[in-house]
This record gives structure tokens, C-alpha cells and sequence, in this order.
């Protein structure tokens, strides 16, 4: 039985840049092992350079690693190969501003090599699946940065990959943005994608993530999944009813006498995010179409882009 | 830092790129070489001692990176602004500039010589106190001196254009007009009809000048010897003037008819 | 592993070029020089006042040339500089050559871009400068018939080739810009850079013909290398002869294009092995 490509693969990866002309470098990533599953929503995680960047820009062949190895669906990742089946957002995207929303993924969808037959329609479907159909005429340089993300994150799926990269895509984004990104990470989940994604903002991805690591100056700190990082294994949470307090006295006596202990009690509260979003409207948010679209990305009927793509979305089991 | 240049990898780069240079450079000497010996020859050596005090260095630069056609060009406006003022050094210096920046044009040449022989002159019988109170003597000072500047200048010309028959007309003019030499004015005429791509009448002013200077059975055989070269088809040849001048020639030589000439 | 690979796409390369091209004619700068050439080129009716006569014919045709190689020179080394930089100082060069595509179709496809932007600003200059020529010939050889005797003296043919020429010079240069904008850190540095090596090619000629007599065995080396890495920019200076109604030399001409198209793919080519190994 043949063992599954990983999606990434990361093997002993040191990234230096010199820094002065005498040859001091600074090690940007030291000695990086990873391995992210096909499926998997990685987070890769570590305050402001810990050598996240660096190392989607080495996965993306955008950088050259200094030592170590690093594989896209086994592809080394400095050949152009690696990155036909790959999406990729990056941080405080610029794009093309003299183009429309559509001229500009239709642009990505080209290069990317999607069927001039079918790319009217797989332009239209995943500027629809992102929720800015209607403000895709309009040119980028007039888009809010929530909407710069979604156009990105259009032109990164346009060519219907099946690893998506996305680079800090909450950053500088208004909750109600952030909340529809994450909603939209977690439908790519859905469809089986393969996502890493980088943030030093954690609550924020804590809820789409499977897995994370941590890197502080370059080197893993941690792996693991979510479960097996924050989740506390031998307590448990009961939430009930406000009880009186001879109700309380009550159940702590009884829990004593089966051997077990009642240590604290708390007054659950809402996320103040989760307060936000239900008390703004989410409709008309930055121009775009009402909120995101649909439950599935727009798909096209074969991973690879050489191959047909579907006309229209078509839901999935 | 600018330059991301001194790391192995770059000097790497660096070595191949200079390298590659090198040899496409040696290896188009091949087209490069008979390319660039007519591209030369066509562009006479700047004399910048001539110039260089005259201009700015910007200018100087710009001469030597190729734009001396277009320099020469405003600095011929520049003389037409003075001219326009009278003022002759400036004219003067002016035109002197504009043939050593490009030396190429003959037109440059040949309006130059006009201003200097004939409107400056002008100029100083009008400073010195108008036509009227300038003795003749004077007069006649102020055209040789001018002449002598002009034809000096239509001299250095040969050096560019040493065939041209338009130069040698023009001195031909000078002689004439300005200092009544008919002698020599008639010599440049000849030299200047004696090239292919002269113009016709250089050739029957010189057969005039001979008469004017009684020496009709010299012109009389020039003419004789120039018919039956003019296109008789073209009308600046002017044919049919030219063996109406040899009948009256043939008159006035007296010549018994059977030695008359026959077209 | 995937066994197919992605094969270098012309197609790719044109969608740069055309995004480029597109990018190039929005930006102010590329609308300013023409209208600077093109006002340069229309001033010829000025000459008028002056009287020149057919020479004014050589006036027309040696202002045209003069804004077509100082604009065209500025807009060539501008305009290479800022394309190539906009992608890497806005990122949209992050977004882009983390899609499949080779960099040797993003450097060749900018390249492209660029000589389509340049092609454009010659073929308006020339077309003007000739349009105008055409006219003001027509009216002279009415008002001065003998000066036009063997009739029209402008020879618009070789007009033609010699911007056509002009253009390929510009694609020299903007390959040099490219070269020097892979390994540059910013756009000014590029821009400087290009003007310096602009003027070097203009002048090598000079070093090659003071020193190619000088004793000093090692200075004469230097000056002949230097020689040999710079392009002689004075090979496609035709444009004086033309103006004064010469004929162009149809060996000689192919001669230039030839030394053109070879450094353009030459200096092209290193342009794409520095940028191969810059890190994005």
C-alpha cells in the first residue's frame, strides 16, 4: 500500500539572509521540520518574525532555502511544478489596481492556465463564492482591504487548487471580515482542501485549525493537534441553569460523595467578537455581495487545471 | 545599501554576466565592425577645442552621444535670433559654432558665407554712419574684409564637402558680386560646372564671364563643347539658350558659315 | 510526484506582456512623453517662420529623430525601471511567480510589455514626423519647384527602417535596464544606473578610438573590455544621413538589426539567469 504524498513536507529547512555586506546573516528559519497532511487546516503560528513568512515564501519557491528540503505533493518546491496544484494569498495583498475584480482574477485564471472555454464561468463562480460579485467591476485600487482579501483569495482559487496558502489573511481585517474569512477557510475544509495558514492573531484561527505550530525566532516551538496542545484532558465543563445557592451547596456535597471535586464557578459569557458579529449587520459589509456565498467552492471537475472545469458549482456530498 | 550584490551567489552572477558580455560583444564584432566603419565615416571627428568653450558640458555630451544634428539645428535658430538683431560678432561666432557642431550640412555652410559676405557689410556701413555718409573707399573696405571672412569660411567647408560644386558657386557668387573679380569668379564657375551634379547655369555663367572678359573664342568653344552634353528635354539645361549664345558668338567671331557650328 | 512538468508557455508570457503593456499606458509618465515627442515633432511647423526653404525638410526630420531618441531613451529606461519595480515594490510579484509560471516568462514577459509600450511611442513619433515631412514636402515642392526638380527628396522608406532601427536600439536598452533592475534593490538605484549605462553606450566609441593606440598594455585592455560589454549605441545613429535626404544602406541596416536582436536576447537571457536566483 502506497503511503499518502503529504501535502507539505518540510525536512531540516534553514533560511539565512545576509544582512551586512561583510556576510553576517540573520537565520530567519532554523532547522524546520513539518509535515502538513493533504485535508489538514494547518496553522502555522508565532508573533511578528518568527519565520512564518519565510517559510511560505520557501514552500512557494518564491525563496530558496539555504539547507534542508522542502516538497509540495512530493515536488521540490523550487521547481515551477510544485506549485501547479497551489493557492496562495499573501499578506496585506497588492494587486493590479488599474484592473476590475473580475479582469484580475480572470488575469490569475490565465497565467494559471484554466480553459479559455470555461473561464467566464470560473471566473464568475469563485468571485461569487467569495461574495463580491457585486463589486467585481469596479477596480481593485477602489476595494476595502477585507474585499482586497476576498479578490485574493478568489485569484487563489481560481484554478481550483488543492493546497491553499494563505498568508496572515485576517490581518488589518475588520472582525465581521475576519469572521467571513474564517467561515470561508472552514468551507474549503469542507471540500477536502489542504489549507496552511499563518497568523499571529490565535483566537482567530484557533476555530478552523487542526493542527498549528508555533515558531518563535526561527525554530519550532511546538506541533500538534488543537485537542492536543489546549484541550484538558481530566476535567470537564457542565454548563447549567442559574442555580441558588443551597442548589450549588446541593451538587457540591453530592459530587464529593462520588469522589469528585467542584472546582470553580463561573458565569459563561459570550465572545465579545461573537457579540459584535450579531450586532452588526453583516448584509451590506464592504460592497460585497451579502455576506459570503455558498457552502462550495466552485469546483472544477479535475484537480488539475489542464482539465475541464465545471460550467457551474455543483454542491458537494 | 542599494546593491543585494556581495553575497558568493551574486559575485557568481555577476562573473557570468560580464563574462557573457564579453563574448557577445567579441562575437559581434563580426557585424558590429563593417557596420560601425561606415556609421564613422559618415560622422565627421568632432573638433571640440572649437566648441567646447562655447557650450555647456551638457551640451558637449549630448554632442558626443549623438544628437549633433539636432544641436546644430537650434543653434542655426539661435544665429537667425541674432542675425535678425544685426548684431555681427554674435552672427559671426554663431554661425562658426553651428558648422563645427555639424559640419555635414551644406546648407549650414553656403547661408553662413550669405550672411557674413553680403548682410554684414551692410551692417557696418550702417553703424559707421549709413550709405549715404560712408565714403566708398570705406565701402569697399568693409565688403573685402567681409568677402575675405566669408570665402576663408566656404574654404574650410571643403573639408567636409571637398566636391561640392554648390561651394564652389558660392565663392564664385562672392568674387563676383562682392569684389567685381571676374577673373576668379570665372575660374570657380568652370571648376564648380566641371562636377556631374553642378547646375546647368554654372556652366553658361562662366561662358558669360568669358565674354565679359573679351575672350569670346574661349567661350565659344566651351559652349561648343557643352551643347551637345545638356539634355535637350530639360528646361533647366536651357539647350536652346545655350546655341542661341553660340550663334551670337559665331557672329560676333565673324565665322564664314561652313565653319559655323552644327547641332 | 507528479511526473508532468509545466513547460515554458508562450501564452503565459504574452498575458505578462499584455498586462504590462496595459499597466504602461495608464501610468501618467508614458502619456506625458509622447506628449512631449509628439509636441516636439508638431513645433516643426515653427521653422516655417524662418524661410529655410527645402532644408526645412532636414529640420522636421532632425527634430523628430532628436524626440524620438531623447524621449524614447527616457521613456525606455523609466518605464523598464518602474514596470519591473511596481511588481516587486507592490507584491502583485509575490501573488504572480507563486502561480505556475517560469521566470523566465515574467522577465521576458515584462521585456515584451515594455517594447510594446516603446513600439507604440516610435510608431507615433515616426508616423508624425512623416505624416508631417509628407505635407510640408508637398507644399514646398509647389513653392519651390526647382529645388524639387527630380521630385520628392525625403526618402520615406528609409525614415521607416531607421525608427524601426531606433526601436530596436530602445530594446537594447531596456534589456540592459531589466538586467540591471534583477539584481537592483529599488527603482531610483535602476533608473540612475540605466542613464549611466545609456551614456556609456553613446560614448564607448570615444574610449575605443582614444585608446586603442595607447602604450599601456593593461589601460588598452580595460578600455577594449569595456568595449566589448557595452553596446555601441552610435551604430544606430543613421538618422542625421536620412534627414538630409541620403540613402540608407540596406547591408548596413540589416548589419544594426542583427547587432540589435542578438544583444537583445543576450542581455535578455542574463537578465533571466540573475533574476532566476533573487529572492522575491
Amino acid at each position: 500500500m502506497n503511503t499518502p504524498v503529504p501535502a507539505i513536507s518540510i525536512k531540516g529547512l534553514t533560511k539565512d539572509f545576509a544582512v551586512t555586506l561583510r556576510g553576517v546573516k540573520l537565520r530567519a528559519v532554523d532547522d524546520l521540520s513539518l509535515t502538513v497532511e493533504e485535508g489538514h487546516v494547518f496553522g502555522l503560528l508565532g508573533p511578528n518574525g518568527s519565520g512564518k513568512s519565510t517559510t511560505i515564501k520557501v514552500i512557494l519557491g518564491l525563496l530558496g532555502a539555504t539547507a534542508g528540503d522542502v516538497r509540495v505533493f512530493g515536488v521540490p518546491s523550487h521547481e515551477v511544478e510544485s506549485r501547479r496544484n497551489v493557492g496562495y494569498l499573501p499578506e496585506a495583498p497588492y494587486f493590479y489596481r488599474y484592473l476590475s475584480g473580475y479582469e484580475l482574477v480572470r488575469f490569475y485564471a490565465r497565467v494559471c492556465g484554466v480553459p479559455r472555454k470555461q473561464l467566464q464561468a470560473r471566473v464568475k463562480d469563485v468571485v461569487d463564492w467569495v461574495g463580491l460579485s457585486k463589486a467585481a467591476d469596479r477596480r481593485v485600487g477602489t476595494y476595502s482591504k477585507g474585499m482586497l482579501q476576498r479578490i485574493g483569495l478568489a485569484q487563489a482559487l481560481v484554478h481550483d487548487p488543492k493546497l491553499i496558502v494563505l498568508d496572515e489573511p485576517t490581518a488589518g481585517v475588520d472582525p465581521v471580515g475576519t469572521a467571513e474569512m474564517c467561515e470561508l477557510i472552514l468551507k474549503l475544509k469542507q471540500q477536502g482542501k489542504t489549507v496552511l495558514i499563518t497568523s499571529h492573531l490565535l483566537a482567530q484561527i484557533e476555530d478552523v485549525c487542526d493542527r498549528v505550530a508555533i515558531l518563535d525566532h526561527g525554530k519550532l516551538i511546538v506541533e500538534g493537534s488543537l485537542q492536543e496542545l489546549v484541550g484538558q484532558r481530566d476535567r470537564q465543563a457542565l454548563i447549567v441553569d442559574s442555580l441558588p445557592p443551597a442548589d450549588i451547596e446541593a451538587l457540591r456535597g453530592w459530587l464529593v460523595s462520588r469522589g469528585h471535586a467542584l472546582n470553580a464557578i463561573e458565569q459563561p459569557r459570550a465572545r465579545l467578537d461573537q457579540l459584535f458579529l450579531s450586532k452588526v449587520s453583516r448584509g451590506g459589509h464592504a460592497g460585497a455581495s451579502g455576506g459570503v456565498g455558498s457552502n462550495v467552492v466552485p469546483k472544477s471537475s479535475a484537480p488539475n487545471t489542464s482539465a475541464p472545469v465545471a460550467a457551474s458549482p455543483k454542491p458537494k456530498a | 545599501m542599494t546593491l543585494a550584490f556581495f553575497s558568493s551567489r551574486s559575485l557568481r552572477t555577476g562573473v557570468v554576466v560580464v563574462t557573457s558580455l564579453v563574448l557577445a560583444g567579441l562575437g559581434l564584432r563580426v557585424v558590429e565592425a563593417p557596420a560601425w566603419e561606415v556609421v564613422r565615416s559618415r560622422q565627421p571627428s568632432l573638433r571640440l577645442e572649437s566648441v567646447k568653450d562655447a557650450l555647456g558640458q551638457g551640451v558637449t555630451v549630448g554632442l558626443l552621444g549623438g544628437f549633433r544634428a539636432i544641436l546644430a539645428d537650434l543653434f542655426w535658430i539661435r544665429t537667425n535670433y541674432v542675425w535678425e538683431k544685426y548684431d555681427l560678432p554674435a552672427t559671426q561666432t554663431s554661425i562658426k559654432l553651428v558648422t563645427a557642431i555639424d559640419p555635414r550640412s551644406p546648407y549650414f555652410w553656403l547661408n553662413g558665407s550669405r550672411m557674413i559676405a553680403y548682410d554684414m557689410p551692410n551692417w557696418r556701413i550702417d553703424k559707421a554712419g549709413g550709405y549715404d555718409k560712408v565714403p566708398d573707399s570705406v565701402k569697399r573696405h568693409f565688403d573685402e574684409e567681409q568677402s575675405a571672412v566669408a570665402i576663408r569660411y566656404l574654404n574650410e567647408a571643403f573639408g567636409f564637402h571637398p566636391d561640392s560644386p554648390m561651394i564652389r558657386l558660392e565663392i564664385a557668387n562672392i568674387y563676383l558680386n562682392r569684389l567685381k573679380d571676374t577673373e576668379t569668379a570665372a575660374t570657380y564657375y568652370r571648376r564648380a560646372a566641371e562636377h556631374p551634379d553642378a547646375p546647368y547655369y554654372a556652366a553658361r555663367i562662366y561662358a558669360e564671364l568669358l565674354r565679359k572678359m573679351n575672350r569670346n573664342a574661349e567661350a565659344y568653344d566651351y559652349l561648343k563643347q557643352l551643347y551637345p552634353k545638356l539634355p535637350k528635354e530639360d528646361l533647366q539645361a536651357s539647350a536652346q539658350t545655350v546655341l542661341g549664345r553660340i550663334h551670337e558668338l559665331e557672329d560676333e567671331l565673324s565665322l564664314p558659315a561652313d565653319q559655323r557650328f552644327k547641332p | 510526484m507528479s511526473a508532468v512538468s509545466v513547460p515554458f508557455s508562450f501564452s503565459r508570457l504574452a498575458l505578462i506582456a499584455s498586462n504590462t503593456f496595459l499597466e504602461a499606458v495608464r501610468q501618467r509618465l508614458f502619456n506625458f512623453l509622447l506628449l512631449l515627442a509628439v509636441g516636439l515633432v508638431a513645433s516643426a511647423q515653427f521653422f516655417r517662420d524662418f524661410n529655410f526653404g527645402s532644408s526645412e525638410l532636414k529640420f522636421i526630420a532632425d527634430f523628430g529623430f532628436g524626440a524620438l531618441v531623447f524621449f524614447g531613451s527616457a521613456l525606455t529606461i523609466t518605464t523598464t525601471a518602474q514596470l519591473f519595480f511596481s511588481e516587486i515594490e507592490n507584491r502583485t510579484a509575490l501573488t504572480l511567480l507563486a502561480k505556475p509560471i517560469w521566470r523566465a516568462e515574467f522577465v521576458f514577459g515584462k521585456f515584451v510589455g515594455v517594447f510594446a509600450v516603446i513600439g507604440v511611442f516610435c510608431a507615433l513619433t515616426i508616423g508624425l514626423m512623416m505624416a508631417l515631412l509628407w505635407h510640408r514636402e508637398g507644399q514646398l515642392m509647389t513653392i519651390d519647384p526647382e529645388a524639387f526638380a527630380s521630385g520628392r527628396i525625403v526618402r520615406y522608406g528609409d525614415l521607416f527602417i531607421v525608427g524601426v532601427l531606433q526601436w530596436l536600439k530602445f530594446g537594447v536598452l531596456s534589456s540592459i535596464v531589466l538586467l540591471i533592475a534583477t539584481f537592483s534593490n529599488s527603482n531610483l538605484y535602476t533608473v540612475v544606473t540605466g542613464f549611466f549605462a545609456l551614456v556609456i553606450c553613446h560614448l564607448q566609441y570615444l574610449a575605443r578610438d582614444s585608446w586603442s593606440n595607447v602604450d599601456n598594455l593593461m589601460l588598452r585592455v580595460l578600455v577594449q573590455v569595456l568595449g566589448l560589454i557595452f553596446p555601441n549605441f552610435q551604430l544606430f545613429n543613421l538618422g542625421d544621413e536620412i534627414g538630409q535626404g541620403a540613402a540608407l544602406d540596406p547591408l548596413l541596416a540589416g548589419r544594426v538589426a542583427v547587432y540589435a536582436v542578438v544583444y537583445i536576447a543576450v542581455i535578455g537571457g542574463l537578465a533571466v539567469y540573475s533574476f532566476r536566483n533573487r529572492e522575491i
